[in-house]
């Protein structure tokens, strides 16, 4: 209205062709002050430091959420791929076999890729499915979940390892394989409660199936890596 | 209840037109933004719309494009209680009506059961597979190790499986049936099965071997092998039970029926010798180590 009224009356003061000095007002709507969003504030004289503290802290407190899924709007809300990254990356290299240990009966584990490959591909069928079944969540909301989950199958692997140091025996292996499972569990939980809700009554259990067997291969790779 | 947090986080922001009152342009805009955001903020509305344009026949006159995720959501939609119908009657066809494959599977194939039943019986076969080959070695000193490349030999054979034979059959159902006596104006049980449905009826005939998989960790040769006659001649006699009219119509009937059963008695048989079956006492041992070393 402003602009036009403006215009209008330009025009009609200086005849075409002899425009003359145009002065004028811009007024921008202060939405953010309105607001009050924290997330405004000016982020270019800051240190580095306080930069990738910030960014750091927002990465933890998502994988705090994930070890304690109480409310479901932390994860939803703002996605990012960081934390999925650092857990892929450190599965992968963990669970990596080597080549020197295969014999000819034995590939002696999959390779780096290919569980960096079949965390990334496992993730985003399991995604493409919930959003085929009309599922209202955007993708990279989904990934991000699902990445994030991650979080308690990485702690058993960690523990896994650090049993592997010692001498195998059955009990050993049994307990590994509890641990392994309370991850499974744990990660299929979180998991659940945090893209249970974005699907219609019926196909819940739809959706919810391709995120256990997910979580289930990924736990089965925990279990079976044995290489010291 | 708890549906609307997950809706409200994902719908658009629902700025009030006060923000705004500079412009009567906006405001109107604002207007719309309401109406739109208010039709959004119903959590069905995204999963009602495909039944809304779900025709049985008229699956490609709708108009979403080929390569978006709407075109493929008609062949997902499908409900909790449907897929466990439709898994028991993959096994157990008298627990439904006779006529369940021409009236539910035909009007409304879905993929979801054939694409999940196919991952997993993929990762089945490569969990209990190593288990078996586990159980193989607990005796002898050799400290063992998984094989993790199992996964991609059984997603190799259960994908070309489940795509390339109902393919095959679809094509030579429409080359061979032969026109008989009757009007063109037929009724639709008559009519040759569409691709999509042999597609589903072949996914959900693995189903079978996913518990069957697992029973074969059991190192008992005679115990495999009838796991591998009853599993392939349930769901065989299934699939050629559903088929039957489609079938009878064919020139090449008794060629068309052996060949299914005997593509579903030779993956069973070759699921069983291959992931489960101890490389000692087989001929092809050698050369499956010989496949599997460069990779």
């Amino acid at each position: 209205m402003t602009t036009f009224d403006s215009k209008y009356d330009v025009s009609k003061m200086f005849p075409a062709g002899d425009v003359g000095v145009v002065e004028g007002e811009m007024n921008i709507p202060t939405q953010g002050a309105s607001s009050g969003d924290p997330m405004e504030f000016n982020t270019l004289d800051e240190p580095i430091k306080e930069t990738f503290l910030r960014d750091l802290r927002a990465v933890g407190n998502k994988f705090y959420h994930v070890l304690i899924p109480r409310e479901k709007t932390s994860l939803l809300k703002e996605w990012d791929l960081w934390g999925p990254l650092l857990l892929c990356t450190f599965m992968a290299t963990i669970l990596q076999g080597s080549k020197e240990r295969a014999d000819k009966s034995n590939d002696g584990g999959p390779e780096f890729a290919e569980v960096f490959v079949l965390v990334w591909i496992g993730a985003a069928v399991v995604t493409l499915n919930c959003k085929l079944l009309g599922g209202n969540i955007s993708f990279f909301q989904s990934v991000c979940v699902l990445g994030y989950c991650l979080f308690p199958i990485a702690l058993a692997l960690v523990v896994c390892r650090v049993i592997l140091f010692a001498s195998q025996t059955t009990f050993l292996f049994f307990l590994r394989l509890v641990i392994s499972l309370v991850g499974f569990v744990w990660a299929t939980f979180a998991a659940t409660k945090f893209l249970g809700d974005s699907q219609p009554e019926g196909k819940k259990a739809l959706a919810v199936y391709p995120i256990c067997l997910f979580y289930f291969i990924l736990s089965w790779l925990v279990v079976s890596h044995s290489n010291v | 209840m708890s549906n609307v947090n997950t809706g409200e986080l994902l719908n658009f922001q629902d700025y009030s037109p006060e923000h705004n009152d500079r412009s009567a342009r906006i405001d109107v805009e604002a207007v719309h933004t309401n109406q739109y955001s208010s039709s959004m903020s119903n959590p069905n509305y995204t999963f009602e719309e495909p039944k809304i344009t779900e025709e049985p026949e008229a699956a490609p006159q709708t108009n979403h494009n080929f390569w978006s995720i709407k075109y493929y959501q008609k062949y997902f939609d499908v409900q909790t209680n449907e897929v466990v119908e439709r898994i028991i009657s993959s096994v157990l066809p008298q627990k439904v009506s006779r006529n369940y494959f021409d009236e539910r599977i035909k009007g409304k194939p879905d993929l979801y059961g054939p694409v999940w039943i196919s991952v997993t019986l993929i990762f089945t076969i490569a969990v209990s597979g190593n288990i078996a080959s586990y159980l193989q070695n607990t005796n002898k000193a050799v400290e063992w190790r998984y094989n993790f490349h199992i996964v991609s030999i059984a997603a190799t054979a259960i994908v070309c499986y489940v795509w390339i034979v109902p393919l095959a059959l679809w094509a030579a159902l429409k080359w061979t049936i032969t026109p008989d006596g009757h009007d063109e104006i037929e009724t639709q049980t008559s009519k040759s099965p569409t691709m999509m449905s042999l597609f589903c009826l072949y996914g959900y005939s693995l189903s079978i071997y996913i518990p069957v998989a697992i029973l074969w960790m059991i190192q008992v040769f005679w115990l495999q092998w009838l796991f591998v006659l009853m599993a392939a001649f349930v769901s065989g006699a299934v699939l050629i039970f559903w088929l039957l009219p489609a079938l009878r119509k064919s020139r090449y009937f008794v060629i068309l029926v052996g060949c299914i059963l005997g593509l579903h008695f030779l993956l069973a048989t070759g699921f069983m010798l291959y992931f489960f079956h101890s490389p000692g006492s087989v001929v092809k041992a050698p050369l499956i180590t010989s496949t599997l070393k460069p990779v």
